[in-house]
């Protein structure tokens, strides 16, 4: 399973001689960055957009990619899908773009999906996601769902969890995780009268869809707080959650308020990372689990040296409507910063910024030391990247209970765990 | 392989013990100090779980230490590890007196004892596994813990884990025991792991014992019993294990029942408060006021405020200029009366804008009931951006205080303190409607006024200033509604949004100009909505029978959230054909022109 590893250093050295090559050239790369800068995902997609443009600057005070100092060209998605494919065709054919970094819910991704494939384009994307899908023009540094969902329930069985509570927001991620996570379940000798949630069947029995669900926005939760807690009443319960954005506010109010706590019960939410905790009340959550491939209390140097790095940045930088105070670090904004630097290391392999040569320096298997550790490029366009779960602390961090190492990105998983 | 796996794990706390028993003699204070600087989290456990059963005074404080982070390692000048508590009050440099773990004597360093300050320690690290196992040790030593309430806990935990071990330690507290809730929860726990035993005359005596008290709990492991009964063709326990889960499954529809109603209630009264001042602004005075949703925004950043004024300030960007808002810094139950003190706050903050919004907008529109629509959704468009500049497009955190976050469970059914407190308050704030509208003088100039305006102001009625303070009056409730709300959902730009529908629903429904039909609607849209939700995935399974939907309709269990709210809104669009002007119909000459 584990690729062939290529050294950075390797691949820099082959930069260094590429470079000598082509220095006269024009000495700019155009890179575009399409994310949602205003409507409903602009809170989380505005954090991505502040983290390439410090890796961005971080790249060209180094020298930039090639010789050639990386120029940015940011659009703005609006939390609009069908603009999301207009953006990415303007990118594409006017601005004539390397590389794209962006996207962030699914459903934008599947929108920009075709013009990409249509102009061989490549998009970085960052953000965990459902799976079930590999496209040759998209670089998934996100997590797929053995990166993220599949370790949680791990780390929870070695607990003594024996009962497992499936809740999410309605749309294509938590469902098709949860459809997942139903399968891992099963195979790992859960019974299916001890996952709770519900079923959905089709007309010949076999179920299509597990776990409860609530639309975005849902704001009352009275009755599947005392559904759980009546499910967690003989013990071992534990409640594996989706649930997307604010929603999560009302539902941990109300888990609080019924006497529920992490020691009785714990939550594993896969949408909360450090950056949701600007707008959650860390309080009500303390002890609940989150589980990402990064968190900022990592403490190594180099994480410690990334963190410092970019509050730096944000203090001097004078891009417009950038927030200052209290800002941190998460797991899509690394994988974003990643992203970018393994870019970097693959169009310097392949000396070329030519979409097809970058592919297959990609899949020759590139490696980088990130803040989360080392990540490495895999042949189906995912990477291999240690994951970590975290308790939430009052101050919105995470402390880290447990990691795995190396964890190879798997996007086809169902009806792999029989 | 299961058996395998279990067998390693009944062996593996006696090989342990094993281990350990060259050192029993170490006190519970040793071995937790030793745990304490133990690398890897299965050692901890271990060296915690041999702590069981040994009582000691010093176990309960020095988990509790621990799992506040109030445990440090201190790393010696030569190199040694001892773990530590600092005690005692703080000097200049915030230094505190240390205490060695391992013996509970002062830290001593060559001059003499050592004083250390917590911000240049590391706090020794703490997991929930960690934390389980120092829980497993507690729950043990709380048998005899002189809190009812903690006993209660502890019993419940040590009963759910039908471990026969344990079965002693609970049957020599029974006799003991004087508290009648801990006596039956005592009673349940020895039931449930005498289900473990191998007699019939046991195992059917025990399932007796929980049939009578059908404890939601136990349901699990009565099921696994019947399972294995059946399994094993023994009749007589499979019989009583049938009897005894019917019992609880009676039970617990006995606690949905109640639990739904209450819910019920509960969605209800935040439907009626947050409907009550669209009810004035709407039903009484035919103002079709689309900020009605940013007037209860207004309350509940209002409360937002209040708390942080309370707590250590803010600074709000205000059109280019920061406004600095310093704090009271109070802190503990001073604190917590924060949101006592942002009722009234709320109210009148919500109050102020609605009469600034009368004055400068509404009052030209009276004759224009359709440009009032789009002249005050102008307005909320205008108060969504302000909250966006003001407070960030983030949401903003309100926390609850303590005496609205906890719950009384009465027979297993739930009541939430915030819940309850939002029942009370709907019913307080209808009353004192109720009081200004018929008692007071200007409830009756308000009634006057709205019924003919210009009649009333024939009869020497300001109705200028009746008509600003009605308005007032309709946008502080929606203001009080919000300080509500923001206890229980998100405080945001949008937070309005999510309250305008139903209001609106609920004072149509109920009949616009009518205050008793707000009420009632706003209590059967409660009702239903939570009515479905619970017993939609009941129900759900037997209608497949239906023709063309059936397939459809068995699968409604797991989205009954969105399903509920979906029946609800059509049931609405059909009661509506039926009774246009909805519940309660107000006649008068005036309004029929």
């Amino acid at each position: 399973m584990i690729k062939k590893i290529t050294s950075l250093l390797g691949a820099s050295a082959l930069a260094l001689g590429a470079s000598l090559g082509s220095a006269r050239a024009a000495d700019t790369v155009k890179v575009g960055v399409l994310h949602s800068l205003s409507g409903t995902m602009a809170i989380s997609e505005t954090s991505l957009r502040d983290i390439l443009l410090f890796t961005f600057d971080e790249i060209n005070a180094k020298g930039g990619v090639l010789g050639k100092k990386i120029e940015p060209v940011v659009v703005d998605g609006a939390s609009n899908w069908p603009l999301f494919a207009e953006k990415a065709k303007q990118l594409l054919e006017q601005d004539k773009v390397a590389v794209t970094f962006g996207c962030w819910t699914s459903v934008s991704r599947k929108s920009v999906l075709p013009v990409f494939e249509k102009n061989n384009g490549l998009l970085f994307y960052p953000v965990q996601y459902e799976g079930e899908e590999e496209s040759q023009n998209v670089a998934y540094t996100a997590e797929a769902v053995n990166q993220q969902a599949t370790p949680a329930v791990d780390y929870y069985l070695a607990e003594g969890k024996k009962k497992f509570y499936l809740l999410g927001s309605d749309y294509v991620y938590p469902q098709t995780t949860n459809l997942v996570l139903l399968e891992y379940l099963l195979s790992k000798g859960v019974k299916l009268e001890n996952i709770g949630g519900g079923f959905r069947k089709d007309g010949s029995g076999k179920i299509i869809s597990a776990g409860k669900y609530t639309p975005f926005g849902h704001t009352d939760y009275q009755q599947i707080v005392a559904e759980i807690k009546q499910f967690a009443a003989s013990g071992d319960a534990c409640v594996i959650s989706t649930l997307n954005g604010d929603t999560n506010v009302p539902f941990f109010k109300e888990y609080a308020a019924s006497g529920l706590t992490a020691e009785k019960c714990p939550v594993v939410s896969f949408s909360i990372s450090e950056d949701e905790f600007r707008g959650l009340p860390a309080a009500q959550l303390v002890g609940q689990l989150g589980c990402w491939t990064y968190f900022q209390s990592i403490n190594t140097p180099a994480n410690k040296k990334f963190v410092s790095d970019f509050q730096a940045w944000l203090k001097k930088s004078n891009v417009p409507g950038l927030v200052k105070e209290g800002r941190v670090t998460c797991s899509p904004m690394v994988l974003s910063y990643v992203g970018v630097y393994l870019w970097k290391a693959a169009v310097e392999k392949a000396g070329s910024f030519d979409v097809d040569k970058v592919r297959a320096a990609w899949k020759s298997g590139i490696s980088f030391d990130g803040p989360g550790g080392k990540v490495t490029t895999q042949k189906n366009m995912h990477l291999t990247k240690n994951v970590y779960i975290g308790e939430t602390k009052a101050d919105g961090q995470f402390k880290i209970v447990k990691s795995f190492n190396n964890v190879y990105g798997e996007p086809w998983l169902k009806g792999k765990f029989k | 392989m299961n058996f395998l796996a279990r067998l390693i794990r009944w062996l593996l706390p006696l090989l342990l013990a094993a281990g350990t028993a060259a050192r029993a003699a170490d006190t519970p204070r040793e071995v937790i100090a030793r745990a304490a600087l133990a690398e890897d989290s299965a050692t901890q456990r271990q060296l915690i779980g041999s702590l069981m059963g040994r009582g000691d005074d010093a176990i309960a404080p020095l988990f509790e230490a621990w799992r506040t982070d109030q445990l440090f390692i201190y790393a010696a000048p030569d190199g040694t590890k001892v773990p530590v508590q600092l005690t005692g009050p703080k000097d200049e440099a915030g230094t505190q007196a240390a205490l060695r773990i391992d013996t509970g004597a002062a830290l001593t360093g060559p001059s003499g004892p050592l004083r250390l300050n917590a911000a240049d320690l590391t706090a020794v690290e703490h997991t929930a596994a960690l934390r389980r196992a120092m829980k497993a040790v507690l729950d043990l030593a709380d048998l005899a813990a002189p809190d009812p309430a903690k006993r209660v806990l502890a019993i419940q935990t040590i009963g759910l884990t039908q471990d026969v071990e344990k079965l002693p330690a609970l049957q020599a507290r029974t006799p003991l025991e004087t508290d009648a809730r801990a006596k039956a929860v005592l009673r349940e726990a020895v039931a449930l792991i005498q289900l473990k035993d191998e007699k019939n005359e046991t195992r059917i005596a025990a399932l007796t014992a929980l049939k009578e008290l059908h404890s939601l709990s136990t349901s699990d492991a009565i099921k696994r019993t019947l399972k294995e009964a059946e399994e094993a063709r023994n009749l007589p326990v499979a019989a009583a294990a049938r009897e005894a889960l019917r019992a609880v499954e009676n039970h617990r529809s006995f606690v949905d029942f109640f639990g739904t109603l209450f819910r019920g209630i509960s969605l209800g009264s935040i439907l009626l408060v947050a409907a009550l001042g669209l009810a004035i602004t709407f039903g009484l005075m035919r103002v079709i006021n689309m900020a009605h949703g940013e007037m209860i925004a207004v309350g509940a950043y209002t409360t937002y405020l209040v708390q942080n004024i309370f707590g250590t300030g803010i600074t709000i960007p205000f059109f280019g200029f920061s406004l600095g808002i310093p704090g009271l810094n109070f802190s503990g139950g001073v604190y917590q009366s924060y949101f006592l003190a942002a009722l009234p706050c709320s109210f009148i903050a919500a109050a102020l804008v609605g009469i600034g919004l009368e004055r400068s907008v509404i009052r030209f529109l009276y004759r224009r009931p359709l440009e009032s629509l789009l002249a005050t959704w102008g307005v909320s468009l205008v108060l969504q951006q302000c909250f966006r500049l003001m407070f960030g497009a983030n949401n903003v955190q309100v926390s609850s205080p303590v005496y609205l976050s906890g719950n009384w469970t009465v027979n297993d059914i739930i009541f939430g303190w915030n819940r309850v407190f939002v029942v009370g308050f709907a019913i307080l704030i209808v009353f004192g409607m109720w009081l200004v509208l018929t008692k007071t003088s200007l409830g009756l100039l308000i009634r006057a006024s709205m019924q003919n305006r210009t009649m009333a102001s024939c009869m020497g009625v300001r109705t200028e200033r009746v008509n600003m303070l009605t308005f007032g009056l309709g946008s502080g409730l929606a203001g009080l509604a919000g300080a509500f709300l923001s206890q229980i959902g998100n405080v945001g730009p949008s937070l309005g949004q999510g309250y305008i529908i139903d209001s609106f629903m609920v004072v149509v429904v109920g009949g616009v100009g009518s205050i008793g039909g707000t009420i009632l609607s706003a209590f059967g849209i409660g009702g239903i909505d939570q009515v479905l939700q619970q017993y939609l995935p009941v129900i759900a399974p037997g209608l497949g029978w239906v023709p063309g939907i059936g397939g459809f309709l068995q699968n409604l269990a797991q989205d009954a959230a969105v399903f509920g709210k979906i029946l609800v809104l059509a049931g609405i669009i059909l009661f509506l054909q039926w009774r246009p002007a909805g519940l309660f119909v107000t006649r008068s000459r005036s309004l029929e022109d």
